[in-house]
């Protein structure tokens, strides 16, 4: 088992990265740096990664305010149920949509005659392109990966640590300075490099919002192979985005490794929250996060708006003939992408059990969980481009098949479901394991009574991430997309470029909607089968 | 039997299932396989008349230019379709370059004009296709101008900011705007390339589509560009209020081309296609289908609007030998001084 696992990392992980160095190291069959050294040299390709660099700073920054505002409120401002419900829902959206869905609903808000910075506020010549709103718009689309992180952490350290602190006769400030903030510090960084890597890898956001005077590496690496019909160029650009990537990933897997700052184990303590901010402060902490919600659900009214009128902005007589087009027209994308995600879902929760398990209880277990973690850790443009790049000559011929869209996704969105399932197994000691067999059940026992029901979650945790990814991911796959097999995100993005904003709005709306079902859909079958209500919403970036 | 029924068909469904995705969808008895640069809302009522006419039925996935080109040269070794349909000249002149297509000629390709064909069949033009100066009805009142006549006008401050247009890294309309430029200039390229520095100052955005600009210059985000009349026309048939005009200096025009791939699958069914598109039978679609080009075949009447529309307009000439054998270079040129500038 152990060496069919390697041997398929090879394949898929170890084998388009090595074609892709070739790539960008030869020409024309000899080895031939010069053009890789040209392409390195141009002012162009440094500003490019600069501005990457500087966007995933910011995004950062931003985003990780952002996610500690909405995990701070949730965990210590004492919330109402409804309130709770908005958070939630508004930090969800962001991860489950399609690609491009919160950047159209800015070019339509902020431009010259953007509806808020035109229609509301009245300003002139309001800009759109640029800095500041792919800032923007990228921490509102990845803030949900730092609450997520945060939240529970917060919510850990406000039950006991934070308690003592008073008693001890502590202020709130002084608490929250001393206690909770330094508790929190590598939960913070963690959350920065989330955010960081995600930005760095985002390929959707700028390719709208970034304009004339913020080239970045994702998306020059894409105009060069698209418009310049240089691959090898292409391959150059995409190898420079990898090293700042792998950098970030290496720093964030000792970040977590060394995280013992805070004891999930304690059961039933129930945080007394709410003590530690005063009446004034939750609600500038309530308001601050009604505002970031409204703007979220603003811009998703917009994109909801934008798919049932004729011609946004010209014709508002309602339509369904946008949906008629996604259901008609878009038939062939939405079967290919479902049958490839029905295929890969289980497929993908499989393989992360099955490599997460095997991390913990084999030699080169390390080794195993590292390279694992390649495909995910890279941004997608370079995984599409590898696979392009390997599987498109025999021996390995896979281009224009479905099997390689659903190997680039299980190889690179399943690592969620490896975490989970090397967390979940680290909860438990051994020693159960050993009291099942010692009290006379046998492996497959053991195996199906103690172990399984402890994966479960994080079987659930992969096929959902899985699904959502096959869903809505495009940074990579848009390489791979054939004609015998497309995606209703590369139909998206064709639609925006046809200028059929109508489809590609309605288009949206529905993967956002069968995501919802899909997903509701295996947390209700988890706790059926577990009989508890697990939080299955473990959800990855692009 | 009922007990066993359930259980083997569940069983085939999955096994087929899970079979799928590991070969190519088993072709039918005719089919032929299309990148089709063209948007779905063109392509589709073609293919499906050309269907209905020969049986032969035309998978496709629209791309963009560009890309449609580059995915044919990195599938060279492995064709995953049998023709490039639709899109602007200078992308199958740059395909020739790279060697990808398989010359074939038409039985109507004779009377085609020179600018239409390739010599050696390697491409044939199905379409022509002008640009044009579009701008928007409410932001040329708001700021007291009229349509604009010249390329000078464009230069006009009260564009500052206000202009989209394509970026020549992605998009044949954008190339054939700056071989236009050029031509405008008298083939002198230093002049073409100062106006087009100058003309940067008021660019809001170069879009990565050729028609990407035309919405917003439609919603007022943007005040005008420049785009080929078949986005135009489409700008306009939506609904949004925009004017279209055209410089007297002149402005070029793209053929748009079909053409065979070298090493395609299925290259009977595919010369039938080409001999149908470049034939009266799919150019007379134009008008019915409200497909904005004009056809390429002299023998199919145009659509009446365009040609009052054309009438005044002053199309130049674009040497597509020379375009062809300078396109790298000019693009480079682009973006080293004018996009980053």
């Amino acid at each position: 088992m152990l060496s069919l696992i390697w041997l398929l990392l090879a394949l898929f992980v170890a084998f388009p990265l090595l074609m892709l160095g070739i790539r960008a190291a030869t020409d024309n069959g000899t080895f031939d740096l010069m053009p890789a050294i040209n392409a390195l040299r141009q002012t162009n390709t440094l500003r490019a990664f600069l501005n990457s660099l500087l966007l995933a700073t910011l995004v950062g920054v931003l985003g990780t305010a952002l996610g500690f505002l909405f995990a701070f409120t949730v965990a210590r401002a004492r919330v109402g149920r409804l309130m709770a419900w908005l958070l939630d829902t508004a930090t969800l959206l962001p991860l489950i949509s399609p690609p491009f869905t919160t950047s159209i609903a800015f070019v339509f808000s902020f431009g010259p005659r953007g509806f808020i910075t035109h229609g509301v506020l009245g300003w002139e010549n309001a800009q759109v392109y640029g800095l500041r709103s792919t800032l923007v718009a990228e921490a509102l689309t990845y803030f949900p990966l730092a609450y997520m992180a945060l939240r529970p952490m917060l919510t850990a350290i406000g039950g006991n640590l934070e308690e003592m602190a008073f008693s001890l006769g502590s202020s709130r400030w002084r608490a929250f300075r001393t206690v909770t903030l330094k508790l929190t510090v590598p939960g913070l960084a963690n959350a920065f490099l989330l955010l960081f890597a995600a930005s760095l890898a985002d390929f959707a956001t700028p390719l709208i919002l970034a304009g004339n005077d913020l080239p970045v590496l994702p998306t020059e690496a894409y105009l060069q192979i698209t418009g310049m019909f240089d691959l090898k160029g292409g391959a150059v650009l995409s190898l420079l985005l990898l090293v700042p990537a792998l950098l970030v990933f290496l720093l964030q897997r000792r970040l977590v490794a060394r995280r013992s700052y805070v004891t999930l184990g304690g059961k039933g303590v129930r945080a007394s929250a709410g003590d530690s901010v005063t009446p004034k402060l939750r609600w500038v902490l309530v308001i601050g996060c009604m505002l970031v919600v409204l703007f979220i659900f603003y811009l998703y009214g917009l994109l909801a708006y934008a798919s049932a009128v004729r011609a946004f902005g010209a014709n508002g007589t309602p339509t369904l003939a946008n949906y008629r087009v996604v259901f008609t027209q878009g038939m062939p994308a939405i079967r290919d992408t479902l049958i490839i995600a029905a295929i890969a879902m289980p497929l993908g929760g499989l393989y992360g059990v099955l490599v997460g398990s095997l991390v913990g209880r084999v030699r080169g277990g390390q080794a195993l969980e590292l390279v694992s973690m390649i495909n995910y850790a890279l941004p997608g443009t370079v995984v599409g481009i590898g696979y392009l790049v390997a599987f498109n000559t025999p021996p390995f011929l896979m281009t224009g098949t479905a099997a390689i869209i659903i190997a680039c996704y299980i190889f690179r969105y399943s690592p969620s479901g490896i975490r989970t399932t090397i967390a979940l197994l680290a909860q438990i000691d051994r020693s159960i394991e050993e009291a099942s067999t010692s009290l006379g059940a046998g492996t497959a026992t053991t195996f199906r009574r103690v172990m399984l029901p402890l994966v479960l979650p994080a079987f659930f945790a992969g096929l959902s991430v899985v699904f959502i990814r096959s869903m809505t991911a495009i940074s990579a796959t848009i390489f791979l997309v054939s004609i015998h097999w497309t995606l209703i995100t590369v139909r998206i993005l064709e639609n925006m470029t046809e200028l059929s904003l109508g489809p590609a709005a309605a288009f949206s709306i529905f993967v956002i909607v069968v995501v919802l079902v899909v997903t509701k859909g295996l947390e209700l079958l988890l706790r059926q089968l577990s009989g508890r209500s697990a939080q299955l919403m473990m959800v990855e970036r692009e | 039997m009922r007990h066993i029924g359930p259980s083997i068909s569940r069983r085939l469904v999955l096994g087929a299932t899970l079979a799928t995705p590991f070969i190519r969808r088993a072709a039918a008895a005719t089919e032929v396989n299309a990148y089709s640069i063209w948007p779905e809302n063109y392509a589709q009522p073609v293919f499906n008349v050309f269907e209905q006419a020969t049986g032969i039925h035309v998978n496709f996935v629209r791309f963009s230019s560009g890309e449609a080109l580059a995915r044919v040269i990195a599938e060279k070794a492995n064709p995953q379709v049998d023709l490039l349909f639709g899109g602007p000249v200078e992308t199958f002149t740059a395909g020739v370059g790279k060697d990808v297509f398989a010359p074939y000629t038409s039985p109507e390709a004779a009377a085609l004009p020179g600018r239409f064909k390739d010599p050696h069949g390697l491409w044939t033009a199905i379409a022509d296709d002008p640009l044009v100066f579009m701008t928007n009805t409410a932001f040329l009142k708001q700021h007291n101008l009229s349509p604009p006549a010249s390329w000078d006008d464009l230069l006009n401050p009260a564009y500052k900011n206000m202009l989209q247009m394509a970026d020549a890294r992605t998009s044949g309309t954008a190339v054939t705007r700056i071989f236009s430029i050029i031509m405008a200039n008298n083939k002198d390229e230093n002049a073409a390339f100062a106006y087009m520095k100058k003309l940067r100052q008021n660019v809001q955005l170069y879009t990565k589509s050729g028609g990407g600009g035309t919405l917003p210059i439609g919603l007022g985000q943007a005040g005008g560009g420049i785009f080929f009349i078949v986005d135009a026309l489409y700008t306009r048939q939506q609904g949004y209020d925009v004017q279209i005009s055209f410089p007297r200096e002149g402005i070029g025009s793209a053929a748009e081309c079909i053409a065979l791939l070298q090493g395609a699958r299925n290259p009977e069914p595919a010369k039938k296609l080409i001999d149908w598109a470049t034939s009266p039978a799919m150019q007379s679609l134009y008008v019915k289908e409200k497909i904005n080009f004009l056809p390429a075949n002299a023998k199919v009447q145009p659509d009446q609007t365009m040609v009052d529309m054309l009438k005044n307009a002053k199309v130049l000439e674009i040497d597509d030998n020379w375009a062809g054998a300078n396109r790298e270079r000019i693009v480079a040129r682009w973006v080293a001084e004018v996009l980053n500038s």
